[in-house]
């Protein structure tokens, strides 16, 4: 059989989805729970990918938007929650916003505490939904918008991510009587659509996560292939130059933006049904690093590589928790291996596994293995 | 009014601390350190262990943090930096990792609380260094209670100011670093040892940040994770400030640190410094380039 690349990737790819979608063959409930957040994880280091790996813009703000889409769906089903319903109220009242509430002040979701209107929309699970997307989108499209018109490029678009992202940390714990700060949202419902119920303890949940993962990385992978997709990475190698091919840059570096925050926010709405809970926390700088050091290990410019990445460590990362002293290990092992990576695999398992593809085609076609593949460009910092 | 500025001053001192040796590694050499947090938390246990085992007070402890985290920061630049000059985000990431890795050697003593052997001083708990009697106290000026302490820190970053620009504009090793800034190439060919030169200036800059936290241990709480969110505030400093820029470096810390202490004395911390970050974010997208800039590197 003559094997050529475009195959084998998409055998990869195939290989891949049927593996998740086998999962539940296999593990017990506790562990498919688990596993749906790591296929979550999978699915934020895909959008990472998209960003970095095919628009070059290092995004240290991923978070941003998977906090907002995690906090649009928790809205949701925080209202949905039995705390919620038994408040001695017609419409639902989160129990946070009572403990907050002034003494006196109505129990209506209108004018609780200040603010609170808000919430009102959310009583339907599908705003909350439509939210979870729209919310990164429209930011990402604001910021994108701003940013790349003013072709602000490299390491400046990644502090001014990582900015927004500390800003608007600060802000949602600074709102606490309407998001309860520190503490998030926990005591969620679960999710009901069509008659369907999501337990996170159920396989439906993990089929919904399952399948989300594989469209999206379907998605991503035909998205980054089409004209737009070449194009962005034309803009990627050389921006100056695409500027003076016609093309116009910022259009599709916001487009791509855009596309990235729908996925983590999409993951954040999930991760929510996944743990049922929200917090602060998702908006801390550490995760959002994380999530790029996921990436840079499974490979940045591979969109399966990176969320096979971010799978992978995550697993790892379960297994050895269960005792504190491997757990601080392990933590040792991350740093090492993110060093490593970026000194000695740019490309991370992704590389070595392109670097395999490229061989076995080689070998099929009866000719001598190729040299080492040449690395794909690197973005250059430009200070 | 006046003790509102002092607060300001006191806080834009101490992102100067921070950001001073940022503006070195980042600024002049194209490298995000992201390790530099973690320097200022080595100087904070050097000045804890200092005083524990040695006795050393505070200011002794300064030239032994400095010269810990100068060897430190050394060690950093030959094993990881210098494979990555040119590859900006890179950087970032490498050091992202090697920020871990001190971070748990400081936690687990070193990797020998495997050995289930523990070094008092470090380890993940919290730390605290105990002041000299005469930084203590409070002075007052037109009826305005001011912190010894805090002018004691303002005094020291301006000293530590005015010595870098001194080693940077006055010194023949200061004039090799800004013509590498501009251009490393070209000073490479003119027979600069950009080696040598990017090492020393690396060294000197984690050097910095050990001082810096030396200082901050007598005002903070010193713990493994205490360095994260200060490289994040240094780095809006320096970019801010205008990438390679001393003299921007120095007013952005302190227009940030009075911007701080004014809101704060309005509303509350937390809107203090989402004020900042809103700040920061307008001037780079105003001017992306920082306040005060010139084309280099």
């Amino acid at each position: 059989m003559r094997l050529t690349k475009s195959g084998l990737n998409t055998a990869t790819y195939v290989a891949f989805i049927a593996l998740i979608l086998a999962a539940p063959l296999v593990f017990d409930p506790f562990w498919l729970n688990r596993l749906s957040k790591y296929l979550v994880f999978g699915m934020l280091g895909a959008a990472i990918a998209v960003s970095w790996g095919y628009a070059g813009i290092l995004n240290l703000g991923q978070g941003l938007f998977f906090g907002l889409g995690a906090y649009a769906i928790a809205m949701s089903l925080k209202l949905a929650s039995a705390t919620s319903l038994a408040q001695g109220s017609d419409t639902p009242i989160p129990d946070f916003m009572l403990w907050n509430a002034e003494p006196g002040a109505p129990t209506e979701l209108c004018c609780i505490t200040k603010g609170s209107f808000l919430w009102i929309p959310f009583q339907s699970p599908w705003f909350g939904i439509a939210m979870g997307i729209v919310a990164p989108v429209a930011i990402a499209f604001g910021l994108g918008m701003v940013v790349f018109r003013k072709r602000i490029s490299g390491v400046f678009v990644s502090i001014i991510t990582l900015s927004v992202v500390l800003l608007m940390r600060l802000l949602l714990v600074q709102a606490q009587p309407l998001t309860n700060g520190f503490n998030g949202l926990t005591d969620l419902g679960y999710l009901t659509v069509l008659g369907l119920e999501f337990d996170p303890y159920m396989p439906q949940t993990y089929y919904l996560v399952a399948i989300s993962l594989a469209l999206v990385l379907v998605g991503a992978r035909l998205l980054v292939e089409t004209r737009s997709g070449l194009i962005l990475q034309a803009i990627r190698d050389d921006d100056r130059r695409a500027r003076f091919l016609g093309f116009d840059v910022p259009r599709y570096q916001t487009f791509f933006f855009c596309a990235s925050a729908a996925i983590s926010g999409y993951a954040g709405m999930l991760y929510v049904m996944a743990s049922e809970f929200a917090s602060p926390t998702f908006m801390d700088l550490s995760f959002s690093i994380t999530m790029v050091v996921w990436a840079a290990v499974g490979g940045r410019n591979s969109i399966l590589g990176a969320c096979i990445g971010a799978i992978l460590i995550n697993m790892i990362e379960a297994t050895v928790s269960e005792t504190p002293a491997l757990m601080e290990a392990w933590r040792v092992v991350i740093g090492l291996a993110f060093v490593f990576a970026v000194l000695f695999l740019p490309r991370g398992l992704a590389g070595l596994a392109a670097g395999l593809r490229d061989w076995l085609v080689a070998r099929s076609e009866g000719a001598r293995p190729h040299a080492a593949p040449i690395p794909a460009a690197e973005e250059r910092g430009r200070a | 009014m006046l003790d509102t500025i002092f607060i300001g001053l006191s806080l834009g001192s101490v992102l100067l601390l921070v950001a001073l040796g940022l503006a070195i590694t980042y600024g002049a050499m194209g490298v995000i350190n992201m390790a530099h947090g973690e320097m200022v938390m080595l100087g904070a246990y050097t000045a804890v262990m200092t005083s524990l085992y040695l006795g050393l007070g505070l200011i002794a402890a300064m030239p032994v943090a400095f010269l810990v985290t100068a060897l430190m920061g050394l060690a950093i630049e030959r094993l990881v930096v210098r494979r990555l000059y040119g590859r900006l985000l890179d950087t970032l990431l490498a050091t992202w990792g090697v920020a871990i890795l001190i971070q748990q050697a400081v936690r687990l003593s070193f990797g020998l609380a495997f050995a289930g052997i523990t070094i008092a001083g470090l380890g993940p708990g919290l730390q605290n260094v105990s002041l000299p009697e005469w930084l203590g106290g409070v002075f007052s000026v037109a009826g305005s209670e001011i912190s010894v302490y805090r002018s004691f820190i303002i005094l020291v970053s301006l000293l530590l100011a005015a010595l870098t620009w001194f080693l940077m504009y006055r010194t023949s090793i200061g004039m090799q670093l800004r013509a590498i800034m501009r251009n490393p190439q070209m000073a490479a060919a003119c027979g600069i040892d950009t080696n040598r030169i990017n090492a020393l200036a690396f060294a000197y800059g984690s050097g910095l940040a050990g001082v810096a936290g030396v200082l901050m241990a007598g005002f903070k709480t010193v713990f493994p994770d205490m360095g994260t969110p200060m490289v994040v505030d240094g780095f809006l400093v320096v970019v801010m400030g205008g990438v390679g820029s001393l003299v921007g470096s120095i007013l952005s810390a302190g227009i940030l640190g009075q911007i701080n202490g004014l809101t704060a004395a309005v509303s509350n911390d937390i809107i203090a410094r989402a004020v900042v970050f809103a700040v920061v974010i307008a001037v780079i997208v105003w001017k992306p380039k920082g306040l005060f800039s010139y084309k280099g590197r």
